[in-house]
Order: C-alpha cells, then structure tokens, then sequence
C-alpha cells in the first residue's frame, strides 16, 4: 500500500529528487549507449566527446545487419531463451506444488538442498558437462544448451515457485475440489491464482537464459549456432573496436526487452511478493 | 499461456532444435580467430562455394577469440572429440604436436607446391621434416608513428633504444599548450599475451635468450636486466593507466590521437586508421613506420610475426575432407578473398599470390606500401618469429613456452619493474624462481 | 495444514507428491551430479588440461593451494568483491525499493527502467561501462575533469582504479534484483502497522527501522543467500571486464584465478581442487547461515 504526497511538499521534492537520481544512475548509460550507435565512426574518438551526434547516422545498425549475423544471434537466443522457460516451468511447477502440497520425509531437506547446487564454481562445470553432452550427441547443440540453463534455473524457480505456492490458501483449492477431481481443481483455480508467480520465475529463468555466455561460448561451436552474448562479445574481440556498431547491437538486444519489461514489471513484483516470501 | 499450450511449445522446439544435429553430412568443424566481421564473412563465404562443389561434406566454422579458444580446445580434447581444424598459436602447435594430438598437413603443403610458400613460414612447427601447422597468413609486428608530429620535431627513425626513449619523450606533448599533456609518446598493451610477444620481441634485440639448451631460464642475465630498464623507461611516456589497455586499446589511443607511437603495432591498423581517425589524417603521410631499434647489446631489430598455423587434430573424424578444405581455402582465388578483408596485416603465404596482380592492386596495398615493404624486409631478413620464440630451434626444443605464456610469469615480473617500482635485479630473481619450480614440475628442467 | 480435510492429502498422496517432484530432481541430477563429481575426483589427480595422461597424487593439488600465496590472495580479492558489491546492492535496493513504492508521477515507468540492467546481458553491460569509463575517450571522465573535481582523467581500468569499476558495474547491473525482491514484500506490509508507528510518534527513520526492517528481514535473508552465492562464484563479469585489457592481476577473484589455472596454466587437477575448496567454504558459510537464521525465527 502506498501513501501519497503532495509534489510541492518538502517530501515530494526529496522523492522527486530522488527518482530522478536513480534514473540518472541506471538510464544513463543506455542513454550514452544509443548516442554512441548514432555517432559515425569518425565522430566517436573526437575529444570532447560530443554528448549528442553532430551527424545522426544509422550507418552502424546498417553494417551490423550487413557484416554480422546479428539476427540469427538473435533468433537463437530468443529461442534458447524460451525453449528454457518452457522445460524449467514444466518441470518445476508440478514439483513446487508438490513440495508445497504433499507431505512427505525429507521435504525440507531437499528444498534446502537443491541450493548447493548453485557453489560449484560453473566454470568447472562447463568442461565435464560438454563431454557429457558430447557423450549424448548434444554438443553445438541448442538443446544443450538449454538442458544447461535448465539446470541453472532449476533451484532458483523451485524455490520462488515454492514460496508462491504456500500464499495459496489450501481452503480455496478444496473448495474447488468438492465440484471436481483434484487435476481440475489445479487447473482451473491454483493455477490462475499462481500466474503471476508463474509468469515471475519464468521472467527470471528468462533473463539468466539470455544472459549466459559462458555456457554457449564452449557448447556452441559455429557461427551460426552463436547466441547473443557470444556473438557480440566476438564482435567486441573482433581486433577492432567498433564502438559503434557494438553499441548499436547493445540497443537493439535492449529495446525490444525493455518494452515487454516496462509492461511484465507488476507481475515480477507480484512473483516474489503477494506474502509470497513470508515474513 | 496455458499449461497445455507451453507443453505443446517446449516439446516443437526441443525437436525443432535437435533435428539438425541429425543430418548425415561430413562434418569438417573449423575454428578460427581472426574476427573481424568482413573476415568471418569471407571465411563463411568460401566454405558454402566449398560445400556446393563437395557435395556430402559441411563445413561448420565458428571465429572467436584466442582468449576463448583456449577453453574451447581444452574441452574437446577431454571429450576426444576436437575439431578437424583450427587456429593456435605457433607454441600452442608444437605443445600439442609433441603429445602427438596433431596429424600433419604435408599433402596440402604438396598441393600448394612447396616452392610457393615462403622459407619464414614453413619453419613454423615443422617437426622432423613434417608441417604440423600450417600458417593462415602473416604479418609481422611494426612500429608505427605520427609522421607528421616527428617531421615537425625534427625527429630521425631511431637505430637504438636510447634513440627511440629520445623519440618518446619529444612526441609527448601539449598541443595546446596550456602544459597539459594531451598526447603521449607512446601507448602500450598491459595484457599478458602482448607483454609476452614483447619480450620475446626485446630480448631478441638486445642478443639475448630467455632459456639455454637445458631449459635453464635466463632471466637473471645482464641482457634481460637491460630489457627491463628499458621498459621502465618507456612507461613514463605513456597514458596513465596503460596497464589497463590491452591490444585494441592501444591502438585506439593512436587513432584517437591520444599518443603518437605504437612500437607493438600492427598492418591491421592501417585498416583501423582509415576508419576512425579524421579523415585529412588518415593516411600513411600522418601514420608511418619505422624499423624497430636495437639494444644496447644486441645487433639487429627483433620482431614478432602473427602467424597462427592451421592443426589438423589427429582426433577429429573427417581428416581427408579437411586436407580438402585447406586445399581449397589456400587456392588463388579464394586465398585472395581471405586475405583482402585485411589486405595490410594478413600476408599471403604463396609466393604466387604475392606476386599476383590481383593482389598488388590491392586499393589498400596501394594506399600503404610503406608498411608492406617494412614488413617485407623484416621476413627476408629472418628477424620476425613467432610469440616467445628467439630462434627457430626453441619451436621444437621447448614445448613448454605455451605454460611458460599462461603461468603470467613474464608479465608478473614487467610490472613488478614498472608498475610496483621494484629493482629490475629482484623482479627478474623472483621470475627465475618461479620459471625453475614451473619447469621443474612439468619435467623439463633437471635437478 | 490445519483441519480435518488435510487428512485427505496425507498418506496415500505422499507417493504422488515425490511422483511430482521426481523429474525436476532427476533433472538437475543428471545434469549437474556428473559434473561436480568428475571435478572433484579430478582434483586429486596431476591432469594437464590439453593432454589425455593423469596420475593420481591423493591431496598433493589441495597442499601445494594452501601454499600458493596467489591463492590467498585470490580468496582475499574475491571476498572484497563479493562483500561490497553485497552490502552494496543491499542498500541501494533497498532504498530504491522504498522510494518505487512511493506514489510520484512515472513511477510505473521508472519501476521498469530500473529492471533494464539485470535484464541486459553481462557482456552488454561490461562493454557499455568500459567506454564510459575509458580513461582516454570516456564520458565518465570528461564530465569529472569539466566539472574540476580531477585534474588528470581517472585511470579506471587501471591498477588502482580496476576494482572499483568491477564493483560499480556489478552493484549497477545486480540492484535490480534486491529492488524487485524487497519491492513485492513492501506492498504486502499491511498500512495500519505504519499507522500504529505514526501514533507513537516515531520518526521516518524510526519507522523504517521498527516497521519495515522487521517485514523484509525474511526476504532479506533469502535475498542475501542467493546474491552471496551467485557473488562469490561471479565469474563472467570481471572476466569480462578484464578480457584484452591489462589489469588482470588486481582483480583476480577466486573463480579468476581457478579458470587461469585450468585454462592459461593447464592443471585442470589443481583448478578442479580450488573449486572444491571454493563449494566446501560456501556450503559451510551456507550451513552456518541457515542455523543462525533459524534461531533468530525461533525467538
């Protein structure tokens, strides 16, 4: 619940104030970013820096799609990316509901457990598990890679999943249960009340996803296998920095992203909340 | 989304994505480093015209960096399935060649026609006779400088490292004149891979050694002293903060007119120069190059040489269709196509396409003759090696420069001179030690 | 689960609960088991990593660590890392959760726009910094040197300077997620506690100190455990941030140096040790956490 207050109180200024500089500190460098990409390349090393282009050009994002196979990147992390949200979401959502649901030994212990995943160093990982997928005909593979990330996102989406299951007063499900079977009650009452956290864990299963490089850099081993973060850190290794063009890949993974976040934020606030985390 | 629905979804795209993996093509699997978009482009190019007249064989080809190659080589080797091809460094090549991982590639060499690739070249991981690597393209280290900036000092190509100290310290400026200094003598590369080539670089000008005929390191020598001091020296000339560039921030600095030598260049700056320094300065009147000074004991420049070789991995399944590949890639034609993405830096290794006309009316060849021709005397003269490597015997004498770059060994000791002020006699100590124990432990030094 | 009708998901329903949870399980299982424990039986062994030859050599790797001096010097670093880019993130979350759940006009939007770091990749958010924070052509340090508070650009990436940019940069791209946690308990705090605090005449300070900070502490705790670990094991951002620039050394965390020791000085038996040192430390630290955190509740 919020409280208001007047804007030209004392409190108003402060939290004005305030916002502005937060979004000082995180906007201003995609600001700067979006600057650079419209800069031509000359402009760019000019001192002082010229805060806006003199020259607007779109002569960066036109060599990117030319010179780079920037939209296969993008199209594979996008399906990467989803691809891991389906399985995580398929997989840990019958099991939160169980953890939350049943009882049974050791339930606790496994929730616990289940984190501990997350202190080896993933870095070691990597190299046993590309020669278990090699082993499984999965190396340069997408689905490698998404087994990967699935396996990342498990323990975190067990566990948001788990705490949002628990607001879910039980009254309400049996209720629903006295009209129909158990299944039916789940899907047509639990699970409308769990969307929001639903949609959450799928946000962040999303993001760690998309984020990833080091995971697709020794899985994936062709160019046009490459996701995101791959393909535009070997531009950025490329024995030049193109500033320009780089920048101008940075704007366009953050745009489309950004728009369906300004919208998907109240769910992933809703996801973690909603007495979801009880204190 | 409903539950059914994602089902629906997880399941058509797992199968979507594994599918291709089932295709019954040969699969040649080729990594590269050489990264700049045009190159991955021309290098994809010419595996597709590869495929369309080898029917039943698929090139995959992925270009990345040397710093992530490392990683990638390391894991499929441990899975005993590496790639049929890829790139490494000359070291890296006889490392591998000497734990017999690699096959050679004499029937390429045959197919080229061993007349046509230059002597420089052939000498890169050759063991007993037999080309275990064959080099892409070369290009040999330069030291580049602000034509304009030291024609107005008055300033003369520099023939020792005294010479060149002299040349630093009247190129670091105020060009406003408000004694600020806003361009720098020189710009240098903080990382560890490019302190490495530079000492390989200055202990061979200087007429020394890093390691005798029983593997003893030779730091303590008067002559690596010498280097050190010189590098101590050179660092007051450059940007505050240099540790922090690597490779392509130095050459950042020199188009972006932050300093006005690079003595760790190389002919891809022409490429970089054209493209990002202001236009009126963006030739080889305002960028040239000089030959690289000698020190105070030794008798002739030193330079590195760019010149990772092709491995063909004994391991990998399709070791005929990769013999084809490389065939095919080093052809005339397509060789041009390689190379012309970046014409200044990337050399031709035959003879023929050298001398081609194609070749030499290069608009960019045309525009930095000067370089080429720097770079050309370098290599007749036999004064460019690769990374580490003072003469050709340590290229099958010691398998170990590959640990003895990764250890950071070379640039623990560099920046323990410049950057934590110590005596050049007690950094080198410390690296001696340190070099022993590592050589110790992997078998090669006795006692 | 109270009342009489919970006897009806007892008994029977316990085999359908591990039924249900069985292949999330399995999963992760087969996915992560092998790995982890090829990495720690490979610990004991003297493996280069290239070549296929390894010896056994019982717990040479884990002796010849506890004497390597880098060693300690990389858990020193990376527990500076990690502790201040926690703390960090903790405080700057907070606050900017306390002031999003404020009414003021474009909140809704400045509540996305803060999401947009954690949200962007880590390579991304590196390389955007780096040229901010570029010592010759940054923004960063022409706007400090006009504004008069340096008199010399700031070597960011440099040996002095190199850890404080790794910080900002991962405090910068992390905060979001203490935001979005610590934002979704706050709406849940109900209003009359705040009332009942404005009766007894506290402060907003107080308040926050009396009211708030009890209500979060719980996803706090969670909060603190999953940053902590996802902190202490970070590897791509600073190997980001130091890839093809010079300053490596000053940097070196613990996930650093065991990725050096594998892959630049190729003992994959004594970079696979580092990391079991590393799991074992976490999962005590972890252990440790979950009792305290335990006894705390029971009071």
């Amino acid at each position: 619940m919020n409280r208001s207050s007047g804007l030209l109180s004392p409190r108003g200024q402060v939290l004005m104030f305030a916002a502005l500089a937060l979004l000082a500190f995180t906007a201003f460098p995609f600001a700067w970013m979006a600057s650079t990409a419209l800069k031509p390349s000359r402009e760019i090393f000019v001192t002082p820096p010229t805060l806006w282009p003199t020259h607007v050009t779109l002569d960066n994002l036109s060599r990117l799609f030319a010179e780079t196979r920037f939209l296969t990147y993008f199209r594979n992390s996008l399906t990467v990316s989803f691809a891991t949200v389906g399985l995580t979401l398929l997989v840990s959502v019958p099991a939160a509901y169980g953890l939350t649901r049943f009882r049974f030994h050791g339930r606790e212990t496994v929730a616990g457990l289940i984190l501990f995943t997350y202190m080896f160093a993933p870095i070691m990982i990597i190299i046993p598990f590309y020669v278990a997928m090699r082993f499984l005909g999965l190396a340069n593979t997408h689905l490698g890679l998404i087994l990967a990330y699935t396996a990342f996102c498990l323990p975190f989406s067990l566990w948001l999943l788990r705490t949002f299951f628990q607001s879910i007063p039980l009254e309400i499900e049996e209720a629903a249960r006295i009209d129909g079977s158990r299944l039916q009650a789940v899907i047509h009452v639990v699970l409308p009340l769990a969307l929001p956290g639903v949609v959450a864990t799928g946000t962040f299963t999303f993001i760690l996803a998309w984020n990833d490089y080091i995971f697709a850099r020794v899985l994936l081993s062709a160019d046009e296998m490459k996701t995101l973060p791959v393909g535009i850190a070997d531009l950025y290794n490329a024995s030049v920095v193109d500033w320009g063009m780089i920048m101008a890949a940075g704007v366009l993974v953050i745009a489309p992203v950004a728009a369906v976040f300004v919208f998907i934020q109240r769910f992933l606030v809703a996801g973690w909340g909603s007495g979801g985390v009880k204190g | 989304m409903h539950m059914s629905r994602m089902v629906a979804l997880a399941t058509a795209l797992t199968v979507g994505i594994a599918a291709p993996a089932l295709a019954q093509d040969k699969l040649v699997r080729v990594w590269h480093t050489e990264t700049e978009p045009q190159t991955i482009k021309a290098f994809n190019d010419l595996a597709r015209r590869f495929e369309a007249k080898n029917p039943g064989i698929k090139i995959e080809a992925e270009g990345l960096a040397w710093t992530d190659l490392e990683g990638k080589i390391m894991a499929s080797l441990a899975a005993g399935s590496p790639p049929e091809l890829s790139h490494g460094q000359p070291i890296t090549c006889t490392a591998l060649q000497s734990k017999d991982l690699l096959n050679p590639l004499d029937e390429v060499v045959k197919a080229i026609g061993e007349d046509n690739i230059w002597e420089q070249v052939k000498r890169v991981c050759n063991v007993g006779g037999k080309q275990f690597g064959l080099v892409h393209a070369a290009g040999t280290s330069l030291l580049i400088y602000r034509k304009d900036m030291a024609d107005k000092a008055g300033l003369k190509p520099p023939k020792t490292w005294n010479d060149f100290l002299a040349n630093a310290k009247a190129l670091t400026q105020s060009t406003k004149g408000d004694g600020k200094i806003d361009i720098y003598g020189i710009t240098l590369p903080g990382d560890n891979l490019f302190i490495n080539i530079l000492m390989g670089e200055l202990i061979k000008s200087n007429g020394g050694a890093l390691f005798d005929k029983n593997n003893k390191p030779l730091f303590t020598d008067q002559k690596m002293i010498e280097v050190l001091e010189f590098w101590r020296e050179l660092v007051k000339y450059a940007p505050p903060g240099w540790e922090g560039d690597g490779y392509l921030q130095t050459f950042q600095n020199l188009y972006g007119q932050k300093a006005a030598m690079m003595f760790q260049g190389y002919g891809r700056g022409a490429g970089l120069i054209e493209k990002f320094a202001p236009k009126e300065k963006a030739n080889d009147k305002t960028f040239d190059v000089w030959s690289k000074p000698v020190g105070p004991s030794g008798k002739e420049p030193g330079v590195q040489v760019d010149e990772e070789p092709w491995m063909l991995f004994k391991d990998a399944k399709h070791q005929k269709e990769a013999i084809e590949f490389l065939k095919f890639f080093y052809q005339d034609d397509n060789y041009l196509e390689y190379v012309s993405t970046v014409p200044i830096h990337l050399f031709p290794i035959t003879k023929s396409l050298r001398a081609s006309p194609k070749y030499q009316n290069l608009e960019m060849i045309q525009r930095w003759k000067g370089w080429i021709e720097v770079q050309q005397g370098y290599l007749d003269k036999d004064q460019g090696k690769p990374t580490l490597v003072v003469d050709w015997s340590d290229m099958t004498e010691k398998p170990y420069l590959l640990e003895v770059l990764g250890s950071g060994i070379v640039r623990d000791m560099v920046m323990d001179v410049v950057l934590e002020k110590w005596e050049p006699k007690r950094a080198a100590d410390k690296a001696q030690r340190r070099l022993e124990d590592l050589l110790r432990s992997k078998g090669y030094l006795k006692g | 689960m109270p009342s009489a009708n919970s006897e009806l998901f007892r008994l029977p329903e316990a085999a359908v609960g591990i039924l249900l949870i069985l292949p999330a399980i399995l999963l992760l299982l087969s996915l992560t088991l092998y790995p982890v424990l090829y990495g720690v039986w490979i610990s004991f062994f003297n493996k280069h990593s290239f070549f296929p030859q390894q010896t056994f050599i019982g717990f040479d790797n884990y002796i010849s660590l506890l004497r390597d001096p880098e060693f300690w010097a990389s858990v020193w670093r990376g527990t500076v890392y990690a502790l201040s880019t926690i703390a960090l993130q903790i405080i700057l979350g907070v606050a900017a959760a306390l002031l999003l759940n404020e009414v003021f006009p474009g909140r809704n939007i400045l509540r996305g726009i803060v999401i947009f770091p954690y949200v962007v990749p880590t390579v991304v958010a590196v390389i955007i910094w780096k040229w901010l924070l570029n010592s010759q052509f940054g923004l960063v340090n022409y706007l400090i040197e006009k504004a008069g508070l340096v008199d010399q650009p700031i070597s960011f990436m440099g040996k002095d300077w190199i850890m404080v940019s790794l910080i900002i940069v991962s405090v910068w791209q992390f905060f979001p997620f203490v935001v979005i946690g610590v934002l979704a308990r706050l709406q849940t705090i109900p209003d009359e506690l705040y009332d009942a605090a404005k009766v007894d005449g506290g402060n907003a300070w107080q308040r926050f100190v009396y009211v708030t900070l009890p209500q979060l502490k719980s996803v706090l705790f969670v909060i603190v455990l999953l940053r902590s670990i996802w902190m202490f094991t970070k590897f791509d951002t600073p190997w980001l941030m130091i890839q093809g620039g010079g300053a490596e050394t000053y940097i070196r965390t613990l996930p650093i140096y065991t990725y050096m020791r594998t892959f630049a000085y190729y003992e994959a038996g004594l970079g696979s040790a580092m990391a079991v040192v590393m799991f074992l430390a976490l999962a005590g630290a972890a252990v440790l956490y979950f009792r305290i955190w335990r006894r705390e509740e029971n009071l």
